[in-house]
């Protein structure tokens, strides 16, 4: 089930884990929150003085916790604001609102054992997920792959992940390959992080002959900025303007308009808007080849314009 | 009285390569070879000649061909293979219907997923079907009513097909009035 209503928060609690990781800590202002899914996000809104961000944050907190939640988020240099926010100016006992818990990316139930790989801040989800295959006597192993200087925080939190847990600095890690070689039938892998890295992922575990079903990828952070566009919609005849650090998405919520989304990263289709004219640069994971080429649908959350102007059948 | 419009009904498609695996292995009820679309890189091909075809065939000789005695040992041989097999194996069958999803069975008992197992149904149309009231097997049956070996029952042969069991259904035909029973007719050859 899908709930719409966003549910009042309150920062309980903020920890920082390193120079650029912070954990936030949340409980509900009443009440408990739902219980969620290994894997699952939430979308904070967060209320800056100027603008306001609904991100995605993967729950690293176990599912069937429900007095609070928490997120790891990584500040940024780059990024639309929104982790900049989260670190330089929450506090606790600031107000927050939350949505409830989706998961778009499930531990696959017919699978004999789990292969998790991290790549940085790319671990979150996996911390959901480590609790409940632990509680189901599960075969797993979690591979975390991350700089040199982070191998201690990533250790300390998989400090409880028991025996399978590999974390690889930047030297004498071990290679994808090497990783997924030799698997018994009924193995799946799962991969968050980095774009680069998750293809990788993908590619090693194809070359081995994996079957699809058997290769899941978490697609968040696909929210990056890019050359600032246009936006004209064909129905009610509004203009807007979509700046290099926003995306079309929170360009359509910033002016108003109750767009559709669910994940905010591509992955679930949820946001796919008609595009009467213009050119799509297209980021998303949902759209097939066809579709991209046929150039009238795109998702709001991730994708931009490669042309002045879009026109939106909005 | 043959179709009887039961859509859940598995189809088959003829057997191609699939190129994502890495190790291709090939089940026959009967004797092969395997289809030429199989053939096109290293195949593995297992095959079954009954004992009484003993010294009328050729030998195996490529790399990979074995030949069984019955289907019942190359089903046994199969989940032994599969206990010790690691990604990248795609498993192609190809026999009568009970046949292949023995073979799905024990594939899916072993970790392979629907997209790691092609089915091909080929040779006779001969039915297993398991009694609904004693859940006794009745091997190859090919009438549209058959007399269960286990409890004596006359069993109308429905279309319905079990793919856990790989059998069909069959039910008392004359339940409403026993001793009323038509006339079998010869459906599955």
């Amino acid at each position: 089930m899908i709930l719409d209503r966003l549910i009042p928060a309150r920062v309980a609690g903020i920890d920082s884990l390193g120079p650029t990781l912070k954990r936030f800590r949340f409980e509900p202002e009443s009440g408990r929150f739902p219980t969620a899914a290994p894997g699952a996000h939430i979308l904070v809104t967060l209320r800056g003085p100027e603008r306001v961000w609904k991100n995605a944050y993967s729950l690293v907190t176990p599912p069937d916790q429900r007095d609070g939640y928490a997120i790891i988020v990584r500040r940024v240099r780059d990024s639309r604001g929104g982790s900049h926010f989260l670190h330089d100016h929450l506090r606790p006992g600031d107000r927050v609102e939350i949505g409830p818990p989706a998961s778009l990316f499930p531990i696959a139930s017919l699978a004999r054992r789990h292969i998790l790989i991290g790549g940085g801040i790319g671990l979150t989800p996996f911390l959901s997920y480590v609790p409940v295959l632990r509680a189901r006597g599960a075969a797993f192993e979690l591979h975390q792959y991350c700089t040199d200087e982070e191998t201690g925080i990533f250790r300390e939190l998989l400090a409880e992940a028991g025996a399978g847990v590999t974390v690889h600095g930047e030297t004498s890690r071990r290679s994808f390959t090497e990783v997924l070689t030799d698997q018994p039938l009924g193995t799946h892998v799962y991969t968050c992080g980095p774009a680069g890295m998750m293809e990788a992922v993908e590619a090693a575990a194809r070359d081995l002959g994996w079957p699809e079903a058997a290769i899941h990828k978490e697609s968040f952070g696909g929210a990056e900025g890019g050359r600032p566009f246009r936006v004209t919609l064909a129905r009610s005849g509004r203009t807007l303007d979509v700046p290099e650090t926003q995306s079309l998405l929170e360009a359509l919520e910033t002016a108003g308009i109750e767009a559709p989304c669910l994940c905010r990263g591509g992955a679930c289709g949820v946001c796919l808007t008609g595009v009467v004219d213009g050119e799509i640069e297209h980021r998303d994971h949902v759209l097939t080849e066809e579709e991209r080429a046929g150039g009238r649908l795109m998702a709001t959350c991730v994708s931009r314009a490669r042309s002045d102007v879009l026109v939106l059948d909005l | 009285m043959i179709d009887q419009g039961i859509k859940s009904r598995p189809t088959y498609e003829a057997l191609r390569r699939d190129p994502t695996g890495r190790r291709h292995l090939y089940l026959c009820a009967g004797e092969g070879p395997a289809p030429d679309a199989l053939s096109d890189g290293p195949l593995e091909s297992w095959t079954v000649a009954p004992a009484a075809a003993e010294g009328t065939l050729r030998r195996p000789q490529g790399e990979g061909e074995r030949r069984f005695r019955s289907s019942r040992q190359l089903l046994d041989t199969l989940g032994r293979r599969l206990a010790g097999e690691r990604m990248g194996l795609r498993l192609y069958a190809e026999g009568p219907e009970d046949f292949l999803w023995d073979v799905f069975g024990i594939a899916q008992d072993h970790g392979l997923g629907r997209s790691e197992v092609f089915l091909k149904q080929s040779g006779t149309l001969a039915r297993r079907v398991q009694c609904v009231h004693c859940k006794t097997f009745n091997e190859g049956v090919t009438t549209t009513i058959v007399r269960c070996a286990g409890c004596g029952a006359n069993l109308f042969v429905r279309d319905h097909f079990s793919r856990r069991l790989s059998a069909f259904q069959g039910v008392k035909i004359d339940a409403e009035q026993p001793g009323d029973v038509p006339q079998a007719e010869r459906a599955y050859p």
